[in-house]
């Protein structure tokens, strides 16, 4: 499993230095946060990097919203008097322009405009169908990636998923870019069942034959290794780590204002304010939450230096990339010998992850909601639920991945 | 048995045919054991006057494009006047032996019987699928043994052929199937949700109940169809075991085939058999 970059508000620095350190990687470009004119030359810049990749995550999901910087993209409909730009000719300029736009950025695949769906039915899925077959009459078909963006009470239901799953057998797509909307815009889901979902979504894709990139993700999502995704996508803020749908509304108001700066402790997979790091300085248990070498991008070293943390100017752009970084680290040494031992690699991680937490906790070391403990026997009931209707055939499976 | 039809017109009308002896007779037919002076041992259908004659010809197109050597043969049909009226007739290979449901009675299969049973009706399933037909109906009751201990799948009345217009109303809440056999999808006549991979969640309930003698969505007995539905819709079977090297392997591949949602077992009969004939590889069955 690799990680992306999800692109959002101000992270093209944050691209070019982690990729510069990662020896390449991929990003997912945003149109709502870059023009025309900065997604081509912010594309050149990442292709310049070695290893750099970029694809174009075209936002499609709300075609009615009038977000002003989506709108001003030479690819948005202008007229939304009919329903007729998801077909015939306008369907067909749509994918011109955006495939026109996709060209100039110099992206490596073509990721297809996709309708946000509150519930997978017939409708949905004729628009998702439309949209392929116009696509691969215009390009070849392996560079094709189908958006699949589902609200957070379509993944919830079952039904809806395996709905889904059958209907992409029958698209054959060979990828796809998967967004979940979370249940009541929580950072880390709580619904066991949630997780469950994606997973089985994910599986089914993979199994499917199709590549899978799960967007918008948080290390919670680390999971997904298990179902064979190919890449998961993170970013900066939170509304690039989680699929918020009402974010390419107008009326959305930016979480930027809300500034706050979280440590990522890794092997707790928590986030904490930097003042409970000082706590924990004063109580001596700090270095238990300091990144193991693996993990380590050096971005926080100043914060196990010996000072109080809040003193050593640990801001939001170290943060970010210490966040990006050991997730990258992390998603990189999952372990994907065979279904089982991702299993037991996911497993062991929570486990650890759990022993940390209770040792900080008890000195009222806490992440408020960015805390995993209670999230730990979400994605261990989501795993055992996905394990259960997908072990067997997935561990005979696996190496066909 | 009585049969309504005269036994007199039968010599008449079947001079090719001598022996009858009734082996069976429901709502829609009557089926006789007979001689023919080619073939040797037959079977002959007549089908009433009142059942729909496209079920018929469906049930006979289902077995021709089939063509597995695990599925009797029709070996010559036709429609005959009787004195109940015109009817369809069907001249069929016999197969003699007993029926699985029989060989149920006297207690669960042995671990080599449970894996030449799933083997040889996915060989006749994968035929089916390969024709766009979807059996249905699979259960003991329409799996025979002969007497060389080979598996033969009968019956295709309630056949579906997916690139054929359904011919059971779409407002039923209940599709045509046999409860405690039928998958959940079937159960409910979401017609779209039918494919092959019904007829894999029926065969492994069969495989389950010939490993271990008994269905367990019938036990304990249900108080009625309703309760027996839920059981299909909720109860996960208990983990079956064999006596076998690879009875992890059997053990998955059952729990497998019988997942209440389509989308968690094997993608085709295919995908089954392949993994069912490794496992009766490393038993040294193949």
């Amino acid at each position: 499993m690799e990680l992306y970059l999800q692109f959002g508000y101000g992270m093209m620095e944050h691209c070019r230095t982690l990729l510069r350190s990662w020896g390449g990687g991929s990003v997912i470009l945003s149109p709502r946060d870059l023009t025309d004119d900065q997604l081509v030359r912010f594309g050149s810049d990442i292709r310049d990097i070695p290893g750099g990749n970029v694809i174009l995550d075209p936002q499609f999901y709300l075609p009615h919203s009038d977000h002003e910087k989506l709108c001003n993209h030479a690819y948005w409909p202008t007229d939304y008097a009919t329903t007729l730009f998801w077909q015939g000719q306008a369907l067909s300029r749509l994918l011109d322009n955006l495939r026109d736009l996709n060209n100039r950025v110099g992206c490596s695949c073509f990721v297809l405009p996709g309708l946000f769906a509150s519930t997978v039915d017939d409708d949905w899925a004729e628009t998702q169908r439309a949209i392929l077959e116009e696509a691969r009459a215009k390009s070849d078909n392996a560079s094709l990636i189908s958006t699949i963006a589902i609200s957070a009470d379509a993944v919830k239901d079952a039904n809806q998923i395996a709905d889904l799953v059958e209907r992409a057998d029958a698209w054959n797509a060979p990828a796809y870019y998967v967004v979940c909307e979370h249940p009541n815009g929580q950072y880390l889901v709580e619904d066991p069942n949630w997780i469950a979902n994606v997973l089985d979504l994910c599986a089914g894709l993979r199994l499917a034959g199709a590549q899978v990139i799960l967007g918008y993700c948080t290390h919670q999502m680390l999971a997904a290794n298990t179902a064979g995704v190919n890449a998961i996508a993170s970013g900066t803020w939170m509304n690039v780590r989680s699929f918020p749908p009402e974010k390419f509304n107008a009326t959305y108001e930016e979480e930027i204002r809300q500034r706050a700066t979280w440590y990522y402790c890794p092997e707790a997979l928590s986030e904490y304010k930097i003042p409970f790091l000082d706590i924990a300085h004063r109580l001596g248990i700090l270095q238990l939450m300091a990144p193991p070498p693996e993990l380590d991008g050096g971005y926080a070293t100043t914060l196990f230096s010996g000072a109080q943390p809040s003193t050593v100017g640990f801001g939001e752009q170290a943060a970010f990339r210490h966040y990006l970084h050991a997730l990258h680290e992390q998603v990189r040494h999952r372990n994907r010998e065979s279904f089982d031992s991702a299993i037991a690699d996911c497993e062991a991680t929570l486990t650890s992850a759990e022993t940390l937490l209770a040792r900080l906790r008890s000195a009222n070391i806490r992440g408020g909601l960015r805390d995993f403990t209670e999230i730990i026997d979400v994605n261990r009931a989501g795993l055992g639920l996905f394990s259960a209707l997908r072990s067997a055939v997935m561990r005979r499976q696996w190496d066909t991945l | 048995m009585t049969t309504p039809i005269d036994t007199t017109w039968l010599q008449r009308s079947f001079p090719d045919l001598s022996d009858f002896c009734p082996l069976g007779q429901g709502g829609q037919k009557l089926v006789l054991a007979a001689k023919h002076h080619r073939d040797g041992e037959v079977v002959l259908k007549i089908v009433y006057p009142k059942t729909d004659p496209e079920s018929v010809r469906r049930e006979m197109l289902a077995v021709q494009q089939i063509q597995s050597p695990r599925v009797p043969r029709i070996l010559e049909h036709g429609i005959a006047d009787t004195n109940i009226g015109a009817c369809v007739w069907l001249r069929e290979e016999k197969v003699s032996g007993e029926t699985l449901r029989n060989i149920l009675a006297a207690g669960p299969l042995p671990a080599d019987g449970v894996l030449r049973l799933g083997l040889q009706m996915m060989e006749a399933l994968e035929g089916a699928e390969r024709s766009q037909i979807v059996h249905r109906d699979v259960k003991p009751d329409n799996i025979m043994r002969d007497f060389a201990g080979d598996f033969w799948l009968l019956d295709f009345g309630i056949a579906r052929h997916l690139d054929l217009s359904s011919l059971t109303a779409t407002a039923l809440p209940y599709g045509k199937m046999t409860l405690g056999y039928a998958p959940p999808e079937q159960c409910r006549n979401f017609k779209r949700d039918i494919d092959s991979r019904a007829d894999l969640f029926a065969l492994g309930v069969t495989m389950h109940e010939c490993a271990t003698g008994k269905n367990a969505f019938f036990d304990p007995p249900p108080r009625d169809h309703l309760e027996l539905l839920k059981r299909v819709e909720q109860v996960v079977l208990p983990r079956v075991t064999l006596p076998i090297t690879a009875k992890e392997s059997f053990r998955d591949l059952i729990a497998t085939m019988t997942q209440k949602n389509r989308i968690h077992r094997p993608r085709t009969i295919g995908e089954a058999r392949l993994w069912l004939h490794e496992i009766c590889e490393s038993e040294g069955l193949v």
